[in-house]
C-alpha cells in the first residue's frame, strides 16, 4: 500500500521550489517559474508536474511558504486601508523613532506610512499604562467613521490605541462595531497582532497586516480551490516567519507573521542538514544573485528575533524600512551575491556590491548584455566554475567576455586579470565575514565554533572563503541546495506562539493572573495544533519571557519551563541571572529584574524527514582538473572537478578541488577535507 | 615602508572599520541606560601607537566626532607612552578636552602585543548622571554642573581604581546605571582589542603603522581633492538662536582656500553665564560635521580626513569659553553650527546644502518638587529643513542622531500622560520644497504633587529660515494650562495637575513657493499638513479641505 504523501511549496521571486515526500522519505522535487501576477497558477501547475505519478488523494498535508507578503510590501502593492487611533496620536507612523537612519546623508529619505494622514482618524479613548480606563471609548466617534470609510472603499481596518496590550477592551469593541457595519472589511487589531509595547512598532506592524491582508486572502481562496479542484484533500499550513506552522485560517488573519516564510524555511532545512541530533551550533549561509542571507542555530532551533524591518527605503540600511514586531527567524541579509557589481571605490581600491546586476542583464558571463564585472565573472576566472556546466549545462558561460571584463578593472587597480579576480572574490567574502560578525557580537555569539552550511547558487561557492575569514573550521554542503526552502518546510515541527505584555518587576508579579493568562495562551497554542493535524502526544510547551534589570534599555529572552504551575519569583530570578551571567559576565550590583513580555510556545513533534538518493549516476566521480585560484596557495593550482550525482557515501576527497552540481559548485582549498555522509552531505574540515 | 596592494588595503581597512563597531556592539549590549542603547549616545574608535584615530564606529552623536579623536591627544600628554602598562584603562570627563560637558565619560585602554604598545581603543558615553544641577543650563560655572574626573586611571594594569570608583558612586544619582555603564565603556574597549590582536595576527602584521599610513594619507588626499571641488573664497553666515537671557549670535566664515577649509566663528556672542557655551572641541565636532555632509560624505573620520579642516573661535566667546564656565547644555547652541556652516555653503554649493531646520532636539525633563521624587527625561524633534530637490521630513532630529522613546514607554516609567502628540499643520516653511512640519506635544502630570518642568527648547523667538526664496518655518512655543509665560528652559515649578504643552518648530522651505507644484499644494491640504487658508496665502492657490481645484 502507499504511505501518505506531504507536499512542501515555496513560492520564490523568481521560482516556485516543490517538494514530496512519501511517509518521511523525499520521493521527487520540482521546479517552475514563479507566475505573475497570480503566482496561485504557477502553484497549481508545480503540483500537477510533481505528483503526475502518484495518487493525489494520498496527500495528507500541503506545507505552503511564500514571499508574497513581503514582495506586497516592497512593492507597495497592498490594498486601501484606514488606521483608526487614539485621538491626538494618529502621526505615530510618520514621526516614528524621529531618527535619521543615515547621518551623512542629508538627501535621506524616511519610509512612507502604508495609510495616507488622510485616513488616520483619531478616536476618543485612553487606557493609561497601568491598565486603567481613562476616558471610556466613544463608539459614536466610531460609527461616525462609517461613512467616509465607505466613500474611501476602504479595503480594510487597523485599529491601535495606546496601551492596548495591556486592556484590548477598546480595540475590541471598535472592531465589533465595524465588522457589524463593515461586514466585507476585514479589522485587524493591534492587541491581537502584536501585544506588545511601543507604539510606533506595533501600530506599524498593524498597518502592514492590514495592507496586505485583503490580497493574500483572495491568493489563499484561489489556492484552496485549485488544490481542491486537483483531487488534493489535505490541510493547508502555512509556513511563519519563525519556521513554526499556521493554519491557513490563522495565517489570512495574520498575514504578516509570514513575513519571512521562505528564508526561515531555508535556515530550518540549514539546521537539519548541519546537524541532525541538534548537537551543533549551525551558521545558515545562503548566498543568490542579490543578497547573501545567514541566520544561526543552536540546539538545533533557529535564533528568534522579537522584530524585522520589511521594505527598507535603502535596501540594506538598519532603520530605513518598515518595524514589524513579529518574532521572525533573526536573518542576516546583506548586498552581496554572484550579480554585485566590482568598482573602484573612493580610495582607488576594490569594491564590491551592493548594485548588482541580478539576473537581468546579468553577470558579464552570461552573455546577456551585462559589461560590468561582477562575482560571478570572477568566480569563472578563478576556476571555479565551469563555463560548460552551468545549471547543469543548460547556461554556457561566456569565458573570455567574463575574462575581458575582469581584465579592464584590473587595468585601474594595476592587477593581472587572475589577481582583480581573486580580489573581487575575496572582498566580498570580507564583505559577508564582516556582516556575520557584527550580526554574531550584537547577539552575544562567537562562530568560530560554529558549522557553516551552505546554499544558494553561489553560497558554496564562496563559503570555503568565508569560513576562512571568519575563522570557522566546519562545513557542510547539503544535497539538493536548489530546494532547500521547500525541502525546510517538511523538517518543521508545527509550532504556535503567543506572546503578552505585561510589565513588571517580578516582585511585583501577580503570579495567579499570570498563570491564568498563561494557561489561556497555552489553551489556545493547543488547539492551533490540533487544528493542523497534531495528536495530543508528543505536544511540548515552552513559557519564556523578556527580562531586564530595572533601568536597562533591551531585555533578554530567557527561557524558563513547561509549566504554568512553576511560575514564581525565584525561578524568573534564577533563569535570568544564569542567561545574563552567561552572556555578560558579571551583574549589576543592587537591582531588580523586571519582566516586559510573556512568551508561550506550543509545538508537536518534528517529522524526521529522509533525503533520499543523491547518487544518479555510477561514473567515475573524478571528471578531471583544471587550475584554480586559492588564496592558500597564493595563486593558482591545479584543482580536481568531482561529479556530485557519483559521489557515494564514505568517499573522501581533499582539496583543492570543486564539486560540480545542477544549481551550484562546490569550492574547497587547500587544506580541506570531504568526506560524503549518508545524506549526500559534503561534510567540509579545514585543517588547523 | 612597503607600500601595500590596494586588495590588502581595502580588506584591512573594512576590517579595521568593523573592529571599532564590534567595539560599540559590545558596549551598547552591556550598557545599563535607553540613552546608550537605544538612542545611541555614544562614539567609540581604534587609534594608533601615537594616538592618531584611524577608524570610528557608526553611531549616532556628530557631537562626539572628533572630539574623540582630539581628546586622545590629551591622554597621551597626560600618560605618555612610556608610563603605560597592559591592563590600563584611563578615563576623563574634562569638557575641555573630551566633548563639552560633564555627562560625556571618556575612556581609553592601550593594547600591547607583549611589550609592544600597538594602538588604543577609546570610547565616550553620555552618563545618565554626573551630580551637580542635572543636565541643564541653570549653573553659572562648571563647579556646579557635578564632578570633575581628571585623565586618571580607572584600572592599573589590570587592578579597578576602586577609591575612584567610590567617589563616583558617592557623587552621582543613578551611581548603579553610571557605574554599570562605566564597566560596558571597559568591556567595548576590551572587546576591541581582543579583535584587533587577533586580526594582526592573522594577516601577519607586527603593528599598525604600515595600515595607518595608508588609511590616513589616502583620507586626507580624498578630502582634500573634494575641497578642491568647491571655489575659492570666503562665505560668511549669521544666524541668531534664543538663548536663555539674551539671543546668541553665530558668526560663522568659512573660507576655502584651494584644498583646505578654514572655519572661523569671530563675531559670535561672548560666553554667558548659563551653562550653554560650547567648548571648541564641541565646535569643532558640529562644524567637521556639516562639511562632511555637503562636501566629502563618502570619506571616513580618520586623523587624515580632519587634517585639511581647521576650526577657529575667539577664546571667552560662546563657542571657545574659559574655564570655569558652564557648559552643561551645549548642545542647545552646538545643533545649531551646522546651519550656520550650511548657509554660508549655500552661496556657492545651494544644490548641496539644506534650508535650517528646528535646530536642537529639545529635551524635556520633569520631576517631583514633594516627597516623590520622580524624574523623567523625553526628548521631541521638530521639521527637518526643506531641500533643493524635496520636502524636509517633519518631525525628524537633526544635526542630533538621537532616537526618541514610545509615549508608552515613558508613561509606564513615569506619572505622564501624554494627552496629544501630532504635526503642527502649517507649521512647515512655505517654498517650492516646504520644511518638515513640527509637532503639538501636550503632557499631563498626574500626581498629587507640584512637579518641575524644563525643556531645552529654542527656536521660540528666532524661527528656522527658508533658502534662495524658501519661508521660515513656524517657530516653536511653550505653554502650561495656567496661563503664565514661562521661560521653557528654566526650572519651572508648576502646581500639581498642570498641563504644558511643547509646539516644536518646522523647517524653512526652500526656493520661492509660487515655484512649488499645485499638485503638491493639493495634496498637502488633503492631508492635513497645510490648511486651505495658507495654501492661499502662502501659495496663492485656492484649494478645498479634501485637496480639490488647486489648478
Amino acid at each position: 500500500m502507499t504511505e501518505s504523501l506531504r507536499v512542501a511549496v515555496d513560492i520564490g521571486g523568481t521560482f516556485t521550489d516543490l517538494v514530496l515526500h512519501e511517509g518521511d522519505r523525499l520521493v521527487a522535487t520540482a521546479k517552475t517559474l514563479t507566475t505573475y501576477p497570480d503566482p496561485a497558477a504557477g502553484v497549481a501547475q508545480g503540483i500537477g508536474d510533481l505528483l503526475a505519478e502518484w495518487p493525489h488523494e494520498n496527500v495528507t498535508e500541503v506545507v505552503h511558504g511564500t514571499t508574497l507578503v513581503s514582495n506586497a510590501l516592497i512593492e507597495r502593492r497592498g490594498s486601501v486601508i484606514a488606521l483608526i487611533t487614539t485621538k491626538g496620536f494618529r502621526d505615530v507612523l510618520t514621526s516614528g523613532k524621529e531618527q535619521r537612519y543615515d547621518m551623512y546623508d542629508l538627501f535621506i529619505q524616511m519610509p512612507e506610512p502604508l495609510v495616507p494622514r488622510r485616513r488616520r482618524y483619531g478616536i476618543d479613548e485612553r487606557v493609561l499604562a497601568d491598565g486603567t480606563v481613562d476616558r471610556p471609548i466613544n463608539l459614536d466617534e466610531v460609527a461616525a467613521l462609517i461613512p467616509s470609510l465607505r466613500e474611501n472603499e476602504v479595503e480594510a481596518i487597523a485599529v491601535s490605541f495606546l496601551h492596548s496590550y495591556r486592556d484590548p477592551e477598546h480595540e475590541r469593541a471598535a472592531a465589533e462595531l465595524l465588522r457589524r457595519e463593515l461586514p466585507e472589511v476585514p479589522v485587524t487589531i493591534s492587541s491581537d497582532v502584536s501585544p506588545e509595547v511601543g507604539e510606533y512598532h506595533r501600530t506599524s506592524t498593524t498597518v502592514a497586516n492590514a495592507y496586505v491582508l485583503p490580497t493574500f486572502d483572495r491568493y489563499l481562496h484561489r489556492l484552496e480551490k485549485d488544490l481542491e479542484a486537483s483531487g488534493i484533500d489535505a490541510p493547508l499550513h502555512i509556513m511563519l516567519s519563525t519556521g513554526g506552522l499556521a493554519t491557513a485560517d490563522t495565517a489570512r488573519k495574520f498575514p504578516i507573521r509570514l513575513l519571512e516564510s521562505g528564508p526561515a524555511a531555508g535556515v530550518l532545512a540549514a539546521a537539519f542538514f548541519g546537524s541532525q541530533d541538534g548537537g551543533r551550533s549551525v551558521f545558515a549561509f545562503d548566498m543568490g544573485g542579490t543578497t547573501a542571507k545567514a541566520g544561526l542555530v543552536e540546539k538545533g532551533a533557529p535564533l528568534i528575533a522579537r522584530e524585522h524591518e520589511a521594505a527598507r527605503v535603502y535596501r540594506f540600511t538598519k532603520g530605513s524600512g518598515m518595524p514589524i514586531r513579529v518574532p521572525v527567524v533573526d536573518l542576516l541579509e546583506i548586498g552581496a551575491g554572484g550579480g554585485s557589481i566590482a568598482r573602484i571605490g573612493t580610495f582607488g581600491l576594490p569594491k564590491v556590491g551592493p548594485d548588482s546586476a541580478a539576473s537581468d542583464p546579468g553577470p558579464v558571463c552570461y552573455g546577456l548584455g551585462g559589461d560590468q564585472p561582477t562575482v560571478t565573472d570572477a568566480d569563472l576566472v578563478l576556476g571555479y566554475l565551469n563555463p560548460e556546466f552551468f545549471l547543469g549545462g543548460k547556461m554556457k558561460l561566456d569565458s573570455d567576455g567574463a575574462q575581458a571584463a575582469v581584465a579592464s578593472l584590473g587595468r585601474s587597480l594595476d592587477l593581472s586579470p587572475i589577481d582583480t579576480a581573486a580580489a573581487i572574490h575575496r572582498v566580498v567574502n570580507e564583505n559577508m565575514a564582516n556582516a556575520a560578525r557584527m550580526h554574531a557580537i550584537e547577539r552575544g555569539k562567537d562562530l568560530r565554533p560554529f558549522t557553516l552550511v551552505a546554499t544558494g547558487g553561489a553560497g558554496p561557492v564562496h563559503a570555503w572563503g568565508v569560513a576562512r575569514a571568519l575563522g570557522i573550521a566546519r562545513l557542510v554542503f547539503p544535497p539538493h541546495a536548489g530546494v532547500g526552502s521547500a525541502f525546510g518546510m517538511l523538517t518543521a515541527p508545527p509550532s504556535f506562539e503567543f506572546a503578552r505584555s505585561l510589565p513588571s518587576k517580578v516582585s511585583g508579579v501577580d503570579w495567579g493572573g499570570l498563570r491564568d493568562a498563561v494557561d489561556i495562551m497555552i489553551q489556545n497554542g493547543r488547539s492551533e495544533l490540533e487544528a493542523a493535524g497534531a495528536g495530543a502526544t508528543g505536544m511540548s510547551i515552552l513559557i519564556a519571557a523578556d527580562i531586564r534589570y530595572e533601568g536597562q534599555g533591551d531585555s533578554i529572552t530567557v527561557e524558563l519551563t513547561p509549566d504554568p504551575d512553576e511560575l514564581d519569583g525565584d525561578l524568573v530570578n534564577d533563569r535570568f541571572l544564569g542567561e545574563y551571567l552567561r552572556l555578560f559576565g558579571s551583574r549589576p550590583p543592587d537591582v531588580e529584574a523586571e519582566v516586559l513580555t510573556w512568551r508561550v510556545r506550543v509545538s508537536g513533534p518534528a517529522p524526521r524527514p529522509e533525503v533520499g538518493d543523491v547518487v544518479t549516476s555510477m561514473d567515475n566521480p573524478h571528471k578531471g582538473t583544471r587550475p584554480m585560484w586559492f588564496a592558500e596557495a597564493k595563486g593558482l593550482v591545479t584543482g580536481d572537478v568531482y561529479d556530485r550525482y557519483s559521489l557515494v557515501p564514505g568517499t573522501i576527497l581533499k582539496g583543492p578541488c570543486v564539486v560540480e552540481e545542477r544549481e551550484s559548485t562546490v569550492v574547497v582549498g587547500p587544506g580541506g577535507s570531504i568526506e560524503v555522509d549518508d545524506l549526500g552531505n559534503l561534510e567540509v574540515t579545514i585543517d588547523g | 615602508m612597503a607600500e601595500m596592494d590596494p586588495v590588502t588595503l581595502e580588506i584591512l581597512w573594512t576590517r579595521l572599520i568593523t573592529v571599532a563597531n564590534e567595539q560599540a556592539a559590545a558596549l551598547q549590549r552591556t550598557s545599563f541606560t535607553p540613552i546608550v542603547r537605544e538612542s545611541g549616545d555614544l562614539s567609540a574608535a581604534v587609534f594608533d601607537a601615537q594616538g592618531r584615530m584611524l577608524a570610528q564606529a557608526v553611531t549616532g552623536t556628530p557631537g562626539h566626532i572628533n572630539s574623540l579623536a582630539t581628546s586622545m591627544h590629551h591622554f597621551l600628554a597626560a600618560y605618555p607612552e612610556e608610563t603605560l602598562r597592559p591592563g590600563d584603562v584611563l578615563i576623563t570627563n574634562d569638557p575641555w578636552q573630551t566633548s563639552g560637558q560633564l555627562n560625556d565619560l571618556s575612556v581609553v585602554t592601550p593594547v600591547f602585543t607583549g611589550p609592544q604598545l600597538i594602538g588604543f581603543f577609546g570610547n565616550c558615553c553620555h552618563a545618565v548622571d554626573i551630580g551637580g544641577r542635572g543636565l541643564s543650563a541653570d549653573a553659572n560655572e562648571v563647579f556646579e554642573e557635578g564632578l570633575s574626573i581628571p585623565i586618571t586611571k580607572l584600572y592599573d594594569q589590570g587592578e579597578a581604581n576602586e577609591e575612584l570608583l567610590k567617589i563616583i558612586k558617592a557623587n552621582v544619582r543613578a551611581p548603579r546605571e553610571v557605574v554599570g555603564d562605566l564597566h560596558a565603556q571597559v568591556a567595548g574597549n576590551q572587546v576591541g582589542a581582543t579583535r584587533l590582536v587577533e586580526y594582526l595576527e592573522e594577516f601577519e602584521l607586527d603593528d599598525l603603522a604600515g595600515l595607518s599610513h595608508e588609511i590616513r594619507s589616502r583620507s586626507e588626499a580624498a578630502t582634500r581633492e573634494a575641497i578642491r571641488q568647491v571655489p575659492n573664497g570666503t562665505y560668511r553666515k549669521v544666524i541668531h538662536t534664543d538663548g536663555i537671557d539674551e539671543p546668541v549670535e553665530i558668526a560663522c566664515a568659512v573660507t576655502i582656500a584651494d584644498d583646505e577649509i578654514l572655519v572661523d566663528y569671530s563675531g559670535s556672542s561672548p560666553q554667558v553665564s548659563r551653562g550653554m557655551n560650547v567648548v571648541l572641541n564641541y565646535t569643532a565636532a558640529y562644524t567637521s560635521y556639516a562639511l562632511k555632509c555637503a562636501i566629502s560624505p563618502e570619506v571616513p573620520h580618520n586623523d587624515g580626513s580632519f587634517k585639511p579642516v581647521t576650526v577657529t573661535a575667539p577664546e571667552g566667546s560662546i563657542l571657545n569659553p574659559r574655564f570655569p564656565a558652564a557648559v552643561a547644555a551645549r548642545h542647545i547652541v552646538g545643533h545649531f553650527l551646522p546651519h550656520a556652516v550650511l548657509g554660508a555653503l549655500a552661496e556657492v554649493i545651494p544644490d548641496r546644502v539644506i534650508a535650517e531646520g528646528a535646530g536642537n532636539v529639545w529635551l524635556t525633563t520633569t520631576r517631583g518638587a514633594g516627597p516623590d521624587r520622580f524624574v523623567t527625561v523625553f526628548f521631541a524633534s521638530g521639521g527637518m529643513g526643506a531641500r533643493p530637490n524635496q520636502d524636509g521630513p517633519s518631525t525628524t532630529s537633526f544635526p542630533s542622531g538621537i532616537a526618541t522613546a514610545p509615549v508608552e514607554i515613558t508613561e509606564t516609567t513615569s506619572p505622564l500622560v501624554f494627552r496629544h502628540k501630532e504635526l503642527r499643520p502649517d507649521s512647515g516653511g512655505p517654498g517650492k520644497y516646504r520644511g518638515g512640519l513640527g509637532q503639538r506635544i501636550e503632557v499631563e502630570v498626574r500626581t498629587g504633587e507640584p512637579f518641575v518642568v524644563s525643556s531645552l527648547s529654542d527656536r521660540l523667538r528666532f524661527p528656522a529660515e527658508g533658502y534662495l526664496g524658501g519661508r521660515p518655518g513656524a517657530p516653536g512655543g511653550f505653554e502650561t494650562s495656567i496661563g503664565e509665560s514661562r521661560n521653557p528652559k528654566l526650572s519651572n515649578r508648576l502646581p500639581e495637575g498642570t498641563t504644558f504643552v511643547l509646539e516644536l518648530p518646522g523647517g524653512g522651505g526652500f526656493f520661492d513657493p509660487a515655484e512649488r507644484d499645485p499638485a503638491a499644494v493639493a495634496e498637502d491640504v488633503a492631508e492635513g499638513l497645510v490648511t486651505p487658508a495658507r495654501a492661499a496665502s502662502d501659495y496663492g492657490l485656492e484649494v478645498s479641505p479634501d485637496g480639490a481645484g488647486a489648478d
